[in-house]
């Protein structure tokens, strides 16, 4: 997952990376420098710049206004709860990056000596971009190849034991300042000399190993410590499935396992013009004979004032749907939701049973074998 | 030889961690599909047995004794790493992994690894692989599996059950049935099954079942398009309403800018002549028309 730019400055600045002055603020009524300051939404997405939600200040007044302008606001789709306002920094503008290249099997370090946020226009070639085995000696030889620059293969070095130690899909800092005069984060001096050999990272985009959160207990405590910002990929550590919210205000609330098949019916709702509140990959197999976590997840639904039909999509390969839908029985009995009509399309191992025995226990849900009758009757109550 | 295009009923399989919860139970389901289980991996209960298939301590012993060439490892998501060194040094040639969660700097590791000592590596994140009516790796429900023309390669578990299951509805089976799994960083790609679809007889069609995020969907594209297949491709690509910037469900299917959109998979596809659908109805559709059987 991708963290949010000021918990990626903690990290560069823990591998000894230096970047900008800064502080996170949360609140528009702060009270702003008087000096020029940079202000930049934290929201777990790119292309922010281009979304409105960077801008640069040259007094108090501006800095309180860009506050007040982006606090609260939305960047394609996220909410914006805190600002990272920083010093300006100075000094030749380049990109720097490690990626995970998983179609080549290998990792990519890519560095131009011009960056800004039209980088994608670039074209990677042999001068500006490497592939390269996983290790710190390859990943320093890959941007030795690419750059003389001192400051740069010194942050990249930093960069390369950042990466693997942390297990990271993309480390990218886009611009990377080189050669300018800066205030820098923990800095004794904050008037550092622009001398050649110096580098700060203006940005920082860093792409966790959700899968790896589980050995690295730095990055979950990273994580809570910004909860608000880090929902799905909290959730998912705690509840050990995958719950996204996709529209909260959306009118379906989806019960269903498999991420692809869930993925299919997102599309699919959505495309005849109905909105599901989220995606679900509740993974049967674990439920283990306890309706705890379907009750979860309704809970979660039923906080939605827009919540009008809940849709159960389960294909069985293994779980032995007569237990399944017993275990549903039960948790809409613990949560009811409101009492919102039930569409269930249950199919696999043991489904005709579980059909017969959930349309007599709870006569009122609506049961389908087939998904295409299922998904009509979804729209009818959901549009 | 491509060990997937060797692999039938009479392949001697070694099941890795076959004492676990899920070993256990599958290994039984695997032998009554078809499947040769030869041995079984267990530290707990080496030297003993699940019903009268031999577990050993470790793959080495497993293949000395059996001579097992291909394994199905059940292992829980960190130890795949291990387990899947072990069975490469083992001499092991096809080796399926169905952990969801493998960290993905553990599977960039394994991909160089097989890569290097020739090994096929299907997964992680994976219900497995099948030659329907003869045998299967993984726990692909048999529900959905039945003998045909059909080649099915699918990121996602479910939503090629769903797809297999309506097409046997209608009378078309599988010719071969291949979970390269939802991750990012994978054994075996879309792109790499190409050769084997083009050598495989029984392969009529390609039913390609892909999703929003990574790049296996370009890069099949541009395989087909640089050397056509001569068999018809349909696609259904799941994920149009993901949220950028979180993995929805698999850990390959995360977007971020532009890249791994469906517009870029749908385009990339569409141009190399495989045919690209939003909606299981119309993909299941089309190809019961490709085989003249009424949807």
């Amino acid at each position: 997952m991708l963290l949010v730019e000021a918990d990626g400055k903690a990290l560069l600045r823990q591998y000894g990376i230096p970047v900008p002055a800064g502080e996170v603020v949360r609140d528009a009524a702060w009270s702003a420098p008087s000096a020029a300051r940079v202000v930049k939404a934290q929201v777990t997405v790119g292309g922010r710049g281009k979304a409105g939600g960077v801008a640069l200040c040259r007094n108090a007044a501006e800095t309180q206004a860009a506050l007040a302008r982006i606090l609260g606001s939305r960047i394609k789709g996220h909410a914006v709860h805190a600002c990272l306002v920083e010093a300006p920094a100075t000094g030749r503008e380049c990109y720097l990056s490690i990626l995970l290249d998983a179609g080549a099997g290998a990792l990519r370090v890519t560095f131009f000596a011009e960056g800004g946020v039209e980088v994608e226009s670039h074209a990677l070639d042999a001068t500006t971009s490497r592939l390269c085995a996983p290790d710190e000696a390859s990943i320093n030889a890959a941007l030795a190849a690419l750059t003389d620059d001192a400051a740069v293969r010194d942050v990249g070095a930093k960069l390369a034991k950042l990466f693997l130690a942390e297990e990271l899909m993309l480390a990218e800092i886009n611009p990377l300042f080189v050669g300018g005069a800066h205030a820098v984060a923990g800095a004794e001096s904050h008037a550092v000399a622009g001398a050649e050999s110096h580098a700060v990272a203006g940005d920082a985009k860093l792409v966790l190993d959700g899968n790896a959160l589980h050995r690295q207990p730095g990055q979950e405590a990273l994580l809570r410590a910004n909860a608000t910002l880090y929902p799905d990929a909290l959730r998912k550590l705690d509840e050990g499935f995958d719950y996204v919210e996709l529209d909260a205000r959306g009118s379906i609330g989806l019960i269903t396992t498999g991420a692809g098949l869930s993925m299919m019916l997102v599309d699919e709702l959505t495309a005849r013009g109905a909105h599901p509140i989220n995606f679900l990959d509740i993974r049967t197999g674990q439920l283990r004979g306890s309706p705890a976590r379907l009750i979860r997840v309704l809970e979660w639904l039923s906080e939605h004032p827009s919540l009008r039909v809940l849709f159960v999509n389960i294909f069985a390969g293994i779980t032995d749907q007569r237990e399944f839908a017993k275990l549903l029985a039960e948790a809409l009995a613990a949560q009811p939701c409101g009492g919102v009509p039930v569409v269930a399309r249950l199919v696999g191992n043991g489904s005709e049973e579980a059909r017969a025995w959930l349309a007599a226990a709870r006569p009122d849900i609506a049961i389908f074998e087939d998904l295409e009758p299922s998904i009509a009757r979804v729209a009818e109550h959901a549009i | 030889m491509n060990p997937l295009l060797q692999f039938s009923a009479r392949t001697p399989v070694l099941v890795q961690g076959a004492s676990g919860r899920m070993g256990r139970r599958h290994t039984q389901l695997m032998r009554d599909y078809g499947t040769n289980i030869a041995a079984g991996t267990s530290l707990r209960e080496a030297g003993g047995d699940i019903d009268g298939i031999p577990l050993f301590a470790d793959c080495a012993a497993a293949t000395r004794a059996t001579g097992a060439t291909a394994s199905i490892c059940m292992v829980p998501p960190l130890e795949t790493r291990a387990a899947v060194e072990e069975a490469v040094a083992a001499g092991i040639s096809l080796i399926v992994t169905i952990a969801e969660g493998v960290p993905v700097h553990d599977a960039l590791h394994l991909r160089r690894l097989t890569q290097a000592a020739g090994v096929t590596w299907i997964g992680a994140s994976t219900p497995g692989i099948a030659l329907p009516g003869q045998a299967k790796l993984g726990f692909l429900p048999n529900v959905a599996l039945a003998p045909g023309p059909v080649a099915l390669l699918t990121k996602s578990g479910t939503l090629s059950y769903e797809v297999g299951y309506r097409l046997v509805q209608l009378g078309l089976g599988q010719s071969l049935w291949l979970g390269v799994g939802g991750d990012a960083v994978k054994g075996t790609r879309f792109a790499e099954l190409l050769p084997l679809m083009a050598q495989h007889g029984p392969t009529e069609a390609v039913v390609l079942i892909g999703e929003v995020g990574g790049t296996e969907e370009e890069e099949f594209a541009a395989a087909l398009a640089a050397k056509p297949l001569g068999k018809p491709v349909l696609c259904l690509l799941a994920g149009r309403e993901a949220k950028e910037g979180v993995a929805m469900g698999h850990a390959g299917a995360l977007t971020y800018g532009g890249a791994g959109t469906l517009e870029s998979k749908t385009t990339a596809l569409q141009a190399a002549g495989a045919e690209v659908f939003a909606t299981t109805a119309a993909l299941v559709a089309r190809c019961a028309g490709l085989f003249g059987k009424r949807a």
